[in-house]
């Protein structure tokens, strides 16, 4: 056993707190919001800036411009962004597209897309929900039709988060009627802009805009930005999502940690006639969640371990998730608790404590459980692929093909 | 970052899974804990031979020179097997109280009939305030002089041969060396749930000369707070391996108890719950090992020690709760081995610590200031391991 960094990565944390202090975070105009899992904002310049570093593209092999660098030092990368709060919204979407292009991209997506990764000029949206294929994902409409060296896809995607402002969607979409519920599925990427699409905002909860709905009418998408084979894209899929898991995750102790800390210093400087620290129940409650996410982070390390090495994995990511989105609902619920009345005050209003950012933590967090597969999906994979315990039958069967 | 035991480690581990597969079933777990006495000196002395009680002790004095975290593996398969006993409190606590504070000649006589299984040492701290805080410790002694007062939930005196009482020296937490069948001292049985065996010891003017003292004349509270801070880890470790039994069992009985015409497990409410097991389970073990390789390392562990101990100590007792539930009215007998593992997590998480006083240490090294309390002693970064 060991719990420590190697001297590489603790000398590239150090590496990575140098730019954060030389570049402060202020100067990154911000195009998207937090949505609260701990990657903070979306911000293009940030990205940029992480790609003029090199980072973006660090573990790559060196064929695809890369360096090689072991996979942990990505870890130690969010973990320092999050530590600090930094707008990286969405890197790790960046990171995993680039994995799936690497493995079984086509020549153009190597030659094409994989550079603009490497400079933080391209980002994703996920096109996989559908509004009548929510947890039931393969219920989905989206068809991909095969037309010369093209593909025509039709169908309504929904949830794709920050589609308005990124460069390319994900869209999965159906290429083929076969017997088999998981076959017949293909991987697209879609650039922004292609005729034929229309992204549309959905204003959420919080009052902004993350999520957007897009509307496919015949849009035409060269045969070689499909990611993977044809017919084959369920499991490239499953691994997405699994690796999602992981990755969308991650930088979220960190980040809960960064919240933590500014409580424990609200509490040592507010209150009536003591400070709220003084307040038994209230360090109880700040010890016994700063005991969460020292475990959260612990359960995320474990399971980066077993990935670096190609160990196999059955329930760990799903459990960390749940883990990781019920751990910040009960920092959020916490927050607002110490805060009281001038807790659900917003970012932009007169008496707003802690920048209000406790309230929209506290709203955003309430999607967690549900977006990338919710706790009720996971708790059953968890059990049915971690355990071994049986697969409830399916409430109807499908219609075979004949 | 590795969370991988050694491979040394990885063979302490299977091989004290076997030897307690065969020699602590279910069944001797439970007689032991219904038994008045309860302790099994062939047991005992089994695990002598393989080496257990001198696991911490350098082998130049009998033992074979283990570290903490090697003991913190081994306990975890005990709590597995739901081992009565006092190895905690005698191999893992006083031994290395023996070790930081003990004189050359103090640790000569004792430490290797310690590590040889001959003889039991066993802890006296709490008193009528109930706690494992040091500074709740009053019972004053002089020395050389006569104690005279009384010590509660002391683990295993009935066949302890030494008890390590923690006491006052005027304004000093100071520890003496007290054989129990020195004329005065009383053992008195309580009757605790878990079965484990608690007694209440009395000094009825006990003579306490100069060399039954343990280490210097200044306090050695700092000594005392490292050794209490290995137990707790040791019985998080146990509450960690009971937990982990318990899983296991509520996941068998998931998989084979048929009703409504399949197996309970395919029932998401079973498999929810199940999942829940796991993330209790895991989560109290990551922080256990964290913990117990700081402490292994000799880096600053108190935080990661309390966060551990506070952590499993809600995570394996919701899991107990829990399991009951899983396993339903089967769990509810005596003869059935969840309800023992299930009181002795209970009777874990209060030895060396309970919740509430870890949560404060935590409390205080996330920099939450009181009144009452001093500066952390360590300066602590969150998540803990971060710089």
């Amino acid at each position: 056993m060991n719990f420590d960094f190697s001297e590489a990565e603790q000398a590239f944390a150090e590496e990575v707190r140098r730019f954060l202090r030389a570049n402060p975070l202020e100067t990154f105009p911000v195009d998207g919001m937090d949505a609260g899992y701990g990657s903070g904002a979306n911000s293009r310049a940030f990205l940029k800036a992480l790609g003029a570093q090199g980072w973006l593209s660090m573990c790559w092999p060196t064929t695809y411009g890369g360096r090689e660098q072991p996979m942990f030092m990505k870890l130690v990368l969010m973990e320092e962004l999050a530590l600090a709060g930094a707008p990286f919204g969405p890197l790790a979407g960046c990171w995993q597209t680039a994995d799936a292009i690497i493995e079984y991209g086509t020549e153009r997506l190597r030659r094409e897309v994989l550079p603009a990764i490497a400079r933080g000029e391209a980002t994703f949206w996920q096109g996989y929900s559908e509004p009548d294929a929510g947890s039931d994902l393969l219920a989905l409409k989206t068809e991909a039709r095969r037309d010369g060296d093209h593909y025509l896809l039709s169908g309504h995607k929904i949830w794709s988060s920050h589609a308005g402002i990124a460069t390319c969607g994900l869209v999965f979409a159906r290429t083929s009627r076969e017997s088999r519920r998981s076959r017949g599925f293909s991987m697209f990427v879609v650039p922004n802009g292609t005729p034929g699409m229309d992204i549309r905002p959905i204003r959420s909860l919080t009052g902004e805009v993350y999520h957007h709905e897009v509307f496919l009418d015949d849009v035409r998408v060269p045969v070689d930005l499909m990611l993977g084979p044809e017919g084959e894209g369920f499991q490239a899929l499953l691994n997405g999502l699994d690796a999602d898991r992981f990755w969308g995750r991650f930088y979220k102790a960190p980040a809960l940690a960064r919240v933590l800390r500014q409580l424990v210093d609200y509490a040592n400087t507010t209150g009536g006639s003591a400070p709220l620290s003084r307040d038994p129940v209230v360090r109880r409650r700040l010890a016994a969640i700063a005991a969460d996410i020292a475990a959260l982070r612990l359960i995320f390390y474990r399971t980066g371990c077993l990935i670096r090495d190609g160990a196999p994995l059955t329930y760990e990511t799903a459990m960390a998730k749940v883990y990781a989105d019920e751990t910040g609902q009960k920092l959020a619920r916490l927050g607002m608790d110490l805060l009281g009345v001038w807790g659900p005050l917003r970012e932009s209003s007169r008496w707003a404590k802690l920048g209000g950012q406790i309230s929209h933590l506290y709203l955003t967090t309430l999607g967690h459980t549900i977006a990338g597969g919710t706790a009720e999906i996971l708790r059953t994979s968890i059990a049915v692929r971690g355990l071994g315990l049986p697969a409830e039958p399916r409430a109807a069967a499908e219609p075979k093909a004949r | 970052m590795d969370f991988r035991p050694s491979p040394a480690q990885q063979i302490l581990i299977s091989t004290a899974r076997a030897f307690l597969r065969q020699h602590c079933p279910p069944e001797l777990a439970q007689r032991l804990a219904a038994d008045e006495r309860g302790f099994d000196e062939t047991l005992w002395r089994r695990m002598a031979e393989l080496g257990w009680p001198g696991l911490l002790i350098p082998p130049e004095l009998g033992g074979s020179g283990g570290s903490v975290l090697d003991v913190i593996l081994l306990v975890e398969e005990m709590g597995r097997a739901g081992l009565p006993g006092p190895f905690v409190t005698s191999a893992v606590v006083a031994t290395s109280l023996l070790l930081a504070a003990g004189s050359a000649a103090q640790q000569k006589r004792l430490l290797p009939s310690l590590a040889a299984g001959e003889r039991v040492a066993s802890l006296a701290i709490v008193e009528e305030s109930g706690s494992f805080d040091l500074d709740a410790v009053a019972l004053e002694c002089a020395i050389p002089g006569r104690l005279r007062g009384r010590k509660l939930f002391v683990k295993d005196a009935h066949v302890a041969d030494d008890l390590l009482v923690a006491v006052r020296v005027g304004a000093a937490a100071s520890l003496i060396l007290v054989p129990t069948d020195r004329p005065g001292v009383a053992r008195l049985p309580l009757d605790a749930i878990s079965g484990e065996k608690l007694f209440e010891v009395t000094f009825d003017g006990v003579e306490v000369r100069p060399d039954d003292r343990l280490g210097s004349s200044g306090s050695v509270r700092e000594v005392l707070a490292s050794a209490l801070r290995a137990g707790a880890l040791a019985r998080t470790a146990e509450m960690v391996g009971g937990a982990q039994r318990v899983l296991e069992l509520a996941v068998e009985h998931a998989k084979t108890r048929v009703q409504g015409g399949r197996p309970i497990g395919g029932y998401q409410a079973i498999q929810h719950s199940c999942a829940d097991l796991v993330r209790d389970v895991d989560a109290s073990r990551a922080l256990l090992y964290a913990a117990a390789w700081k402490l292994a390392e000799g880096l600053p562990a108190e935080a990661d020690a309390a966060l551990a101990k506070a952590y499993a100590g809600e995570a394996c007792l919701a899991v107990a709760r829990r399991g009951h539930q899983i396993l339903g009215a089967i769990s509810y007998c005596e003869e059935h081995p969840l309800h023992l593992i299930h009181k002795r997590i209970q009777a874990a998480s209060l030895e060396f610590g309970d919740g509430q006083l870890h949560l404060e240490t935590v409390a205080r090294a996330i920099g939450l200031v009181s009144e009452a309390s001093f500066p952390p002693s360590e300066a602590m970064t969150f998540p803990p391991g971060t710089p």
